[in-house]
This record gives structure tokens, sequence and C-alpha cells, in this order.
């Protein structure tokens, strides 16, 4: 369906735009003497106003030549083609109406004298053509804002599909060998490997659970990562220690799900790992001002491999920040020596200020 | 009845070791020889016992379990153990190498344990082929040299160069001597890091430092700690084309 025809409003101004068409032609026979003021309106208007209806059709000849298919025969043929129908078709509607008019009465006849059809036909050829230069600047806006909503629509498919693999990957190097402690514990120690199944089911029930929301308070996060860090505990033994420092104003304060607990994993997986010692996890929370801050720090082996994956976790981490909330959250990490830190800050944002959503 | 077998166990876990000695007890010609808790202790552990069989971890602090295999140069009696790494199961499978995939049963151990003792001693081919495969993103590479485990990041090597049956691996201020061929470290290394200017030469492209002429017909590459290398007129394309894909 033609644009203008299909909006009511856009049909008003449009047919406001011909009357006025209408009027500029009965001027100009006014001052050229062919008719007075009166006559010439009553001819003019109603004219201009049924060509308005034929102008439109502009549109399908436009859409008939796509942009991008064009060739110069075809363009002048078909446009031309288009614009001399009009022009003689407008001629037509004047020389009827003039019919018309005669009819009435002789006070409204509009003599066409040939001078003036010639004027006439080529006005009306030159009003298609100007139809079809606007239906084509049109099409070409259209067609912009179409790619745009396309694109904007696919990036937003994308993201979503993004989250999706994020929030349900699963490290199956975790799981596998979290498995092998059980089947290891089973034997020598049932009790065990009953307390490690229990962590280990936890921890994937929170992780199923969370995973749904956009935003979770920080003390579900927090207690994601104990949940982890027990079952690890159990592979690792006294290799490992999480120290949790988080303050309590920051318990409430919204995050979304697994950015904390992809940062612990990553501290044990290229951290503790390689020390034959092991050491501490640091992990700290805290809020200034508008903000929350989220500190993981952990030793790390001084001649180790540079960092595996080369930091795509932590990439992601700032893909996701980057989604959620624009400029206003950051993730930067930095190692020194033989200590590595992150850092999270995201705008503060209270769990009951959500709730009304 | 002949000597026991003596085995070493190389897992970080030690949940992971204690299965592994569970599992072995049912078989009383094995004795363990010993466990190590990472990949340098592995390389220690190896050289000092000699174990018949090995049951080796992938993923480990320090090295891994290839590293292990590539610093001690041990090819036989190795038996893989891995909760999952796709890249080294891909390879196992393609060179039908027996490998345990955490968590395994007693039987899946028994069957991997008999064919490992029927080969105890003889040099397994697929090893050799399993650690020739090209690494992706190969980033360091492990070099035994008198009595000490190196680790060289790929990003610190200036060139390497071919003497007979051994290469010369160079960083800017060191160099270590391995057993490989050239071509075999070639087909390692990342082709846009690493061009063969000469036959027995191999340069990384980040420490290029320019290209000079010296007569006529050959050039020379400058690396950052001026080292100049032999260019062969191959090698001078080479290093243009590398440059221009970058």
């Amino acid at each position: 369906m033609h644009p203008i025809l299909a909006d009511v409003r856009k049909l008003l101004w449009y047919l406001v735009a011909w009357l006025l068409v209408g009027v500029v032609m009965a001027g100009t026979l006014a001052l050229a003497g062919l008719a007075p003021w009166t006559k010439a309106l009553v001819f003019a208007v109603p004219v201009c106003v049924v060509f308005g209806f034929i102008a439109p059709s502009a549109y399908y000849v436009c859409r008939s030549l796509p942009l991008a298919r064009r060739k110069v025969v075809s363009v002048v043929a078909v446009f031309g083609a288009a614009s001399l129908l009009s022009g003689l078709a407008w001629l037509g509607i004047c020389a009827a109406w003039s019919a018309i008019l005669r009819e009435a009465g002789e006070e409204w006849a509009v003599a066409l004298p040939l001078p003036l059809a010639a004027m006439l036909f080529a006005g009306g050829v030159a009003l298609y053509l100007l139809s079809i230069v606007a239906h084509d600047v049109l099409i070409g806006i259209e067609n912009v804002r179409a790619a745009e909503r396309r694109d904007a629509q696919s990036r937003l498919f994308a993201r979503d599909a993004e989250l999706q693999v994020l929030r349900t990957q699963i490290n199956p190097h975790f799981l596998f060998n979290s498995l092998n402690s059980i089947s290891a514990l089973t034997t020598a120690d049932g009790a065990a490997a009953r307390a490690m199944t229990i962590e280990l089911a936890q921890f994937f029930r929170q992780t199923l659970a969370l995973s749904h929301q956009q935003k979770i308070p920080l003390a579900a996060e927090i207690a994601l990562c104990r949940s982890f860090v027990a079952v690890e505990q159990i592979r690792f033994g006294s290799r490992l220690v999480a120290d949790f420092d988080v303050a309590d104003d920051a318990l409430d304060c919204l995050v979304p799900p697994m950015v904390l607990q992809p940062l612990v994993e990553n501290a044990i997986k290229h951290g503790i790992r390689d020390l034959v010692d092991g050491g501490v996890i640091a992990i700290r929370c805290f809020v200034r001002e508008r903000w929350l801050h989220a500190l993981v720090g952990n030793p790390v082996d001084a001649d180790a491999r540079p960092a595996e994956g080369d930091g795509v976790g932590l990439r992601n981490i700032r893909q996701r920040l980057a989604t959620l909330y624009g400029e206003r959250a950051r993730i930067t990490w930095a190692r020194d020596g033989g200590r590595f830190g992150v850092e999270i800050t995201v705008p503060l944002e209270h769990a009951e200020s959500e709730a009304g959503r | 009845m002949s000597a026991p077998l003596r085995a070493l166990i190389v897992d970080d876990e030690e949940l992971a070791r204690r299965l592994v000695r569970e599992y072995l007890r049912a078989h009383p010609d094995i004795e363990v020889a010993g466990e190590s808790r990472n990949g340098l202790e592995a390389v220690a552990d190896i050289e000092a016992l000699a174990p018949d069989l090995i049951f080796l971890d992938i993923q480990m602090p320090k090295l891994s379990g290839l590293e292990v295999l590539e610093a001690t140069e041990r090819r036989s009696g190795v038996v893989f153990t891995t909760a999952f790494d796709e890249y080294a199961i891909k390879a196992f499978e393609m060179l039908a190498v027996d490998y345990l995939l955490k968590p395994f049963s007693q039987e899946r151990f028994d069957e991997a344990l008999a064919r490992a003792r029927k080969l105890v001693g003889r040099r397994a081919p697929a090893l050799d082929r399993l650690l020739a495969q090209p690494v992706p993103k190969l980033e360091r590479i492990v070099i035994r040299d008198r009595g000490h485990v190196h680790v060289v990041p790929v990003a610190d090597i200036h060139y390497v160069e071919a003497e007979d049956d051994y290469i010369e691996i160079h960083t800017a201020d060191r160099s270590f001597l391995k057993t490989q061929r050239l071509s075999d470290l070639e087909a390692q290394l990342d082709p846009r890091r690493f061009v063969r200017v000469h036959r027995s030469y191999l340069i990384n492209i980040d420490k290029l430092k320019g290209l000079e002429r010296t007569t006529k017909d050959s050039q020379v590459a400058v690396l950052a700690n001026g080292r100049q290398i032999p260019v062969s007129r191959a090698g001078g394309e080479r290093i243009r084309d590398c440059l221009g894909a970058k």
C-alpha cells in the first residue's frame, strides 16, 4: 500500500498541498489573463486534486525499478513513458473538466487553446517527474530505515544469544574433575563424597536459578561463589583458601548474575592451581558513593604461562556489563608481579527499587 | 614371577591420585613408585625413578602432561588421564592414543592398563606423532637442558637456528639447545609470527627491526637485539608476504 494513502493524516496534508498547487495554477491563469480569478479557481483546484491521486502512482513506478538494479535506458524509458502518459491523462482531465464546465454554463467555461494545452501537458509531465523523484527519495529513506531496524534487531538478537550462552556456560573441566573427586571419595570417605555431591548440586541449582534473571542481589552471587569455592576446596584441599570480605550495605545491591563467580573460577584456574603451595583468593565488595565495587585478587605463579585464552572470559564480562550498563560500568584487571587482580564497578542499584518493575 | 612393574602417578589433585592408587590395588604386580603433583615434579620423578608406567594428567601446574613428555622425551608406557581437554582428546582419538576420561571406572582403567602393560618399554610411535602435532596457539616451548627445565615463551624468541639434528632457540640474551627439527617446530608455530627466512633460520617477525642488503643478491634480517640473520631470496619474499598480510 502506498505510504501516503495508507495514513489519513498524511493524506490530508497531501491534499492540502495539492489544493495549494491548484491555487497557484489558478493564480497563473488569472495573472496570464486567461480567466478571471473565480473561474480560474473553479477550473484549477478540482483538476489538481484529481491529479493528486494520479501522481502517487509514481511510487509503484519507482518500485518497479529497484534502486540497485537500474540502467539508464530502462530508467529513461519507464519514467519517460509514465510521465508522458500522466501528462496526457492530466491534459485529458483538464479537457474533460473544461467541457463539463462549459455544459454547466458559458460563464464557467475556460477555453483551452493549443498553447495552453501544451503548457498544461508539459506541466503535468514535469509534476509527474517531480513525483517520481520525490518517491525515489522516500523509498530510499524507507530502505535505510528498514536496514537500520534490521541491523539493530539482529544486534539485539546476537546479544541475547550471547547472554544465553554465557549463562548456561558450565565449565566441563570443573564438572568432570569434581565428579572424579567424588568417585575417589566414595570408597575412602563416603560421607565426604556425599557432602561433595550436595555442594556440587547446590552450585548447579543456584547457577540455574540465577541465570534466568537479569540482575540479582550481590548476596546471591556471593552465595554462588561460596558454593563454588566449597566444591573446589574439596579438590584442592588446603591449597585453596578463600577470604570473603563483603560489606553489609553491599549485600542487597544488584549485579548481573555470574559476574563474580567466573572471576573466582579464573583465580583458581590461572592462579591457585599453578601454585604448588596454593594461596588465598581475596574477594572484597563495598559501596562507595553511587558505585558498587567488587574486587577479586589472587596470587599467580611468577613464571607461569601468560594467561590462557587471552582473557576471553574477562572480555565476555566486559561485554555483558556494556550491554547492561553502557558506559556506566567498568571492569579492569592487572597483573602486578605475583598477584592478579580484577575490579568491577557498577552503578548502585538496590533490590527494593527493582521490586516494583 | 618377574619384578613388579613400577608406576608413577602424575596429577595435581590429591583425590585423583588417590583414585588411581586405589584402582592399582587390584593389580598386585604393579607397585606405585611415586606421585608427582605438578609437571616439574613429574619431569624430575620420571628421570629419577624411571617408572615403567606413567598415569599422566594433562592440565597441571607448571607444565602440562604433554610438555612433561616433551621435556623428558619419554615415549613409552604413558596412560593419559584428563577430565576435559577438547584439543587433547581430539588428538588422542585421531592418533589412537589411549587415554582415561575422568571419572573412569575400574573396568575402563583395567583395559587401559592391560594395553599399556603389553607395550611397556616399547617406544610408542603414536606419542611421537602426538607431540609433533601443531598446537593451537602454542605459547611456550619447554626445553630440558642439563637437568633444568626451561619454559620459553614463544613471544620471547628472537630466532631459531637449525644445527645438525637439533635446533638452537635464541631469546634476547640466551639460547637453548633442543633436539627437534626446525621444520617440526615451524609447523607448531603461528606462521603469521614466525617466518622461515633461510633454510637454517626461523625468525620472530615481531623482533624484526629491518632488512639490510649486503651485496647485490643477498640480504640480512636485523633483529631487535642486533643479531643479523642471513635471508635467502625466498625468505625475503616470505618476510614481505608476512608483513604485507598484517
